[in-house]
This record gives structure tokens, sequence and C-alpha cells, in this order.
């Protein structure tokens, strides 16, 4: 039994439902990321396992218990929300002491949580701050310092990092994780940014239209995505249409643009003749200057190149089809002028079929 | 939109060459000054003009003459004091008993996601604004009245005997009676504006942090109100302070508050100088007023400079 379970959860506000026959299972001490594209159901899901909001039907459990109808208050699960939600009228140690008061500890006790609440957060000093004293990054952190102070055991959090700068963000993502790491807390983190969830979480539920199409780690859901959107949503992606030309249990062999080129199958039931689409990472293609020697996957034209620092980005023309190819930004690469003639390479396990 | 943007937008409408951002603004600016020079800032400085002219019955003199005699009068007499007093009081009572019952109803609105129940509670809030203050207090007295509603009902539940009523008009009570009903949608729409601008996550942050529905009302709701809860008993103060039709008609005039002082020195004694008098010194109880709200507004918003 899982930690975490929604069991047949819908949520319909007026007439379309936001979140639709959820059934998701949440391990303890597990990082789980709810995926998605805007409006997809996210924050609904969250908001139900919170108790801001009751589901239409299905019910919610924790630890085996059903916490369906419990207020907000009985739950003991933690929420960081997307604009962080700090109490104006209070300062960055009141803010803190929030729950210790409502929980009836006295001044001493909470005195020592909250420095110590604020030294885990790296904010000490700041207790006498405002909301609109602090910055972005440590608005983030008191809201996180808020809710940890009173160690629930989950804890929520609604894209938490989408109101900072870049740089921030890479430096909070790292942050968080390392955090919910060292107290081993349940951790669900919803998020539209495909490489936060990548980075940060154990497993990963991909949402789309209230619904989760897929479940699995970050490994899984980015080289065994099950459908066209998630190869879309996640990372960059070549999606191009094909047939499929073989097919024997897992494995296969598709055409596209003019050549056959083996592919693993992303639905064990596909047919030979099918309808597919063929996915190739454009970090898993290797480019070289046309020469007779070696048998390519696919060869093509170069149609343009954008130089990235880090990698130059290569548009290829092949057979009509165009793909993108990223290629590490090294000296002792030939570098590939517009018109060049070129040949593709990949492993055979890199490419995949899709229905 | 940002500012810019609009501006940019703005300029771009109007044909080359286009208006600079300064001469739009003083295009906008400059009627606004105009009406208030007009309407506001001469009358009250000729009331101020007036008031400082010595005593002449049945005239209205802004001479050079100036003289604090009307002042001296004023602050040398009891019962000028005492309405002063009274004035006081009654707006501070008013704006008090107007605010426990406009918050609940506030709240409620604010509350109401639904747009079509949430409209309907507005326009039900307005309507009592639009009829005409005169036919609201008349529609009082029948309630209230020796012989109205009230007393009635008394007599039948036998909580008062047959020939005997509970005074609750032309004195101080009918007073606040008849503002609170004056005042009381002016205070809910502040107070809907104010709950509404509140961030709901706030509340929700509360809760899942251990606060009951309650308790997260009394510690995060209530005090985030407070910018609306003074600016909006402000309002009803210098409203109710400043009536003259209220306590005319609910207190029968026996109850002396300034603005029954002002009427009866100009339209009973033509004492037109000293009736400015008066009218000045309830003006500067409002000033003063929104000099306090200013300041207290400022505190709780934060301190900010
Ligand atoms: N309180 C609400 N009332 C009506 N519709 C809502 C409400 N909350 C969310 N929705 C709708 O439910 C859908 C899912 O919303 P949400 O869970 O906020 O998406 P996400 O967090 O994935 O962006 C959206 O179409 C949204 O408009
Ligand atoms: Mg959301």
């Amino acid at each position: 039994m899982s930690f975490v379970e929604f069991r047949g959860v819908t949520k319909t506000f007026g007439r379309a439902p936001a979140v639709e026959q959820l059934d998701v299972g949440i391990a303890q001490g597990e990082f789980f990321s709810l995926l998605g594209p805007s409006g997809c159901g996210k924050s609904t899901t969250l908001r139900m396992l919170a108790g801001f909001i009751a589901p239409s039907t299905g019910s919610i459990h924790v630890q085996g218990r059903d916490i369906t109808h419990l207020p907000p208050e009985k739950r003991d699960i933690g929420i960081v929300f997307q604009n962080y939600a700090i109490f104006p009228h209070m300062n960055v140690f009141d803010n803190i002491a929030f729950g210790l008061v409502e929980r009836g500890e006295d001044a001493a006790t909470i005195r020592r949580k909250v420095g110590a609440a604020l030294e885990q957060v790296g904010l000490s000093g700041y207790d006498e701050r405002f909301e609109r004293e602090l910055s972005g990054g440590q608005k983030q952190r008191v809201a996180l310092a808020r809710v940890l102070v009173i160690e629930p055991h989950i804890l929520l959090l609604d894209e938490p990092l989408s109101a900072l700068d870049k740089k921030m963000r890479e430096e909070m993502k790292f942050w968080i994780k390392s955090i919910q790491h060292s107290i081993g807390i349940t951790t669900i983190y919803v998020t539209h940014d495909q490489s936060e969830a990548l980075t940060m979480s154990d497993r990963i539920a991909v949402m789309d239209r209230g619904r989760v199409l897929q479940i699995g780690s970050p490994v899984e859901i980015y080289e065994q995505p099950r459908s066209r959107f998630i190869a879309e949503f996640i990372g960059e992606s070549n999606l191009l249409p094909g047939r499929l030309a073989r097919a024997d249990g897992t494995t296969g062999a598709v055409e596209v643009a003019g050549a056959q080129v083996p592919a693993r199958l992303a639905q064990p039931g596909l047919s030979t003749g099918a309808e597919v689409a063929f996915l190739i990472r454009p970090e898993q293609i290797r480019l070289e200057p046309w020469s007779a020697d070696e048998a390519p996957m696919l060869t093509g034209k170069v149609a343009d190149e954008t130089y990235q620092g880090a990698l130059r980005r290569y548009r290829i023309d092949a057979a009509g089809q165009h793909l993108t190819v990223e290629v590490p930004n090294r000296p002792e690469l030939a570098q590939l002028p517009p018109g060049a003639d070129v040949q593709l390479y990949w492993r055979p396990e890199s490419g995949l079929a899709l229905a | 939109m940002t500012e810019a943007t609009a501006a940019r937008a703005t300029g771009a409408r109007l044909a080359a060459p286009a208006l600079s951002r300064a001469r739009l603004t003083w295009l906008l600016v400059v009627p606004l000054l105009v009406f208030l020079t007009v309407f506001f800032v001469i009358p009250v400085g000729l009331l101020f003009a007036t008031s400082l002219n010595p005593q002449t019955i049945g005239q209205v003199t802004v001479t050079s003459d100036l003289t604090l005699d009307n002042y001296l009068r004023f602050f040398s007499r009891s019962n000028y004091l005492l309405a002063t007093g009274r004035s006081v009081a009654l707006g501070a009572i008013v704006a008090a008993v107007t605010l426990v019952v406009a918050y609940p109803m506030a709240f409620v609105i604010a509350k109401t996601a639904h747009p079509g129940r949430n409209t309907a509670l507005l326009i039900l809030v307005l309507a009592a604004m639009q009829l005409d203050m005169v036919i609201r207090l008349y529609g009082m007295m029948v309630i209230l009245g020796d012989e109205g509603l009230v007393n009635q009902m008394l007599r039948g539940i036998g909580l008062i005997g047959a020939e005997s009523s509970v005074q609750l008009m032309y004195n101080f009570l009918g007073v606040v009676l008849g503002l609170v009903q004056f005042a009381l949608p002016f205070m809910i729409l502040t107070l809907v504006g104010v709950i509404r601008g509140i961030d709901p996550s706030l509340e929700e942050a509360a809760r899942s942090l251990g606060a009951s529905r309650r308790r997260a009302f009394f510690r995060v709701t209530l005090p985030m109100s407070l910018p609306g809860i003074l600016s909006g008993s402000l309002l009803v103060f210098a409203l109710s302070i400043s009536s003259y039709i209220v306590p005319a008609l609910m207190g029968g005039f026996r109850v002396g508050v300034l603005p029954i002082h002002i009427f009866q020195q100009v339209a009973e004694g033509a004492r037109f100088q000293f009736g400015a008098t008066i009218a000045v010194i309830l003006f500067l109880l409002s000033a003063g007023a929104v000099a306090i709200y200013l300041r207290v507004g400022a505190r709780a918003s934060g301190g900010r400079a």
C-alpha cells in the first residue's frame, strides 16, 4: 500500500472535469512530480490532497486512512504556493512561527524551532523582515521554513520556482532537492517545466487534460515515452512520420525519410504496416561528413546551424524531413557548413516507434 | 499592459506630432484642478473668511476686518462644546455599530464566488442607496415610532405594557439607528473591496499550517482587512458628523449635534458668521479624522515611508 493514494478521483468544476479518474500511489519518502501543461489539473490535484477542495468522486488516502473529508488543518500536510503566500502583516519570525502557535507550543520552543528553521534555510538574522523586504528566493525559503518547522509528513510544492529568474531557479532546484533528501519527506512537486521534473524527481506523472498519461522514473519518461504528446512535452525531440516495416515483440524497423531504421516499439500491440511516429532525440544523433565507407541510419544535407555556446544545433534535411541534431562544441569535430552532405548515426536502441 | 506601453499605445493613436507624456498628464489634471477649485477650494475658503468676520445678523459679509470673536464665543459656551462632544461620540458610535453590522455582510459578499449570486447581493446593497434619504427615514419611522412595528411587537408578546412604549426615536438612539442604515452601504462596499483583495492562498496557507477556519479568520483575514476597516470607519464617521437630515428627522431636533446648530444659527437666527464658524469646526473634525486615518493607515500597511 502506498503512503499517499488517489483512488478514482475526479474533480469537476461546472461542466468540464479538471481532474479525471486519477489513480496514483506515492511511496513514503518519494519525490513525486506532477508534470503537464498549464491547465491540465496539477494544482487541482494538489489542492484536493491539501484539503482546500473536495473531490467530486473518489477518495484520497494517506497511510491507509481515508482523508477525503478531513479539513486542511487536520491533515498535517505542508504546502508551498506558487506566490509563496507569505503573510504580509507578519514578519519572517511570526510567519515561520504560525504553525507552531497553532499547535500551542510554548514561547521558548517556538523561538528555538524558528531559529533552527531559519538556519536550515540560510536566513538567520532575517527574523524581523517583512515580505516586501525579501527577494523572490528569500520568500521561497521563508515559505519552505514555515512549512518544514511543523514537520508535516507530506510536502506539497506548487510551481515553487516559476516566479524566480533563471539563475535563481537552478540554485533553488538543487537546494530544494537536497533539503528534501536530507529530511526524507514525502514530496509532491507540481511543475510545467520538464527539466525541473527530470532533474528532481524519483518518479513523474505526466498529465494532460485532467488525466495521467504515464507514470515513471525520469529515465523511463524520457527514454520510453508512451505517446507522441509525452515525447514532445519532455525534452527536445525529432518526431518523424513513418510506417512500421517490421515488428517482432518489442523491437522492429520503421520506414522513415526514405530509409529503413531499427526502432524499439513503445506499444507492444503495433503491427506491420501501421502509421507510426519515429522518435529520435537530438543529442542521440552523431553527425559525420559524407563518406562512402560506413552505412548511416540516414543521409541528409545541413539546412542551417545555430551556435549555442556549449553546443551547435544543426537542422538537417533528410529526404524532405527535418531533423534537429545537437553536437557538442568541440574543436576536433568537423565544421559542417550549410549545404554540406552529412550522414546521421545513432545506436539502434535510441529510436522509438510511437503509435 | 504597463503604463509605458499604455502611453505608447495612446501616443501611437494620436497622430504625429504626438502629445508628450507630460502634456497629456496636464490635459487630464487641469480639469480636475479647476473642478476642485470651483467646487471645493473657493467655497471652503469663503466659509473660513465668513467665520472670521464680525457678527452681523442677516448679512453674509466677507471683509478684511478679521476677528476671532466667533471662535471665542464657540469655545466659551458649554452647550457648543457639548454639541461637539455629542457629534464626535455620535460619529464614533455609528462607525463602530456600522462596522460590526457590515463586516459579516461584506465577508459573505466578498466570498461569494458565483458571479450571478455575487452581483445580486451587490445590487441589493446598492438598491438601499438608491432611495432618497428622506423616504428611507420615513420608512424607519414606521418601524421605530411609538406606534411602530417594533413597539407593537413588544406589546404583542407582552414584554411591555399595553399603554407603554420604548422610545426608539427622537433621541440619540434614533439618530444612531438612522445613521447606521444610511452608512451601511458605504461601509459594506469599502469592506468588500478590501476583503476581495486578500489573496485566498493566505487563508489556505494558514489552514494547512493548522489553523481552523475561525483561527485563520482572526489571524489572517481580519488583520489583513484593517485598512478597509479604517477607511470605512473614517468615511462613516465623516458622513455621520456632517449629516443634518438624519438628526433632524430621527432626532426631532432634540439631539443637538453640530449640523443642527448650524441650521439653527443660519436658518433661524440668520447669523451667518457664527454658522460658518461651527461649519469650519465641523470641517476640521472631519479633516482630523482623515489625518489620523492617514497616519494609522500608513502604519497598518507596514510603515512605508
Ligand atoms: N476554482 C475553480 N473554478 C473553476 N474552474 C477551475 C477552478 N480551479 C481550476 N479550474 C479549472 O480546472 C482546470 C485545471 O486547473 P489547474 O488544476 O489549476 O491546472 P494547472 O495547475 O495544471 O495549471 C483548468 O481548466 C481550470 O480553469
Ligand atoms: Mg497550477
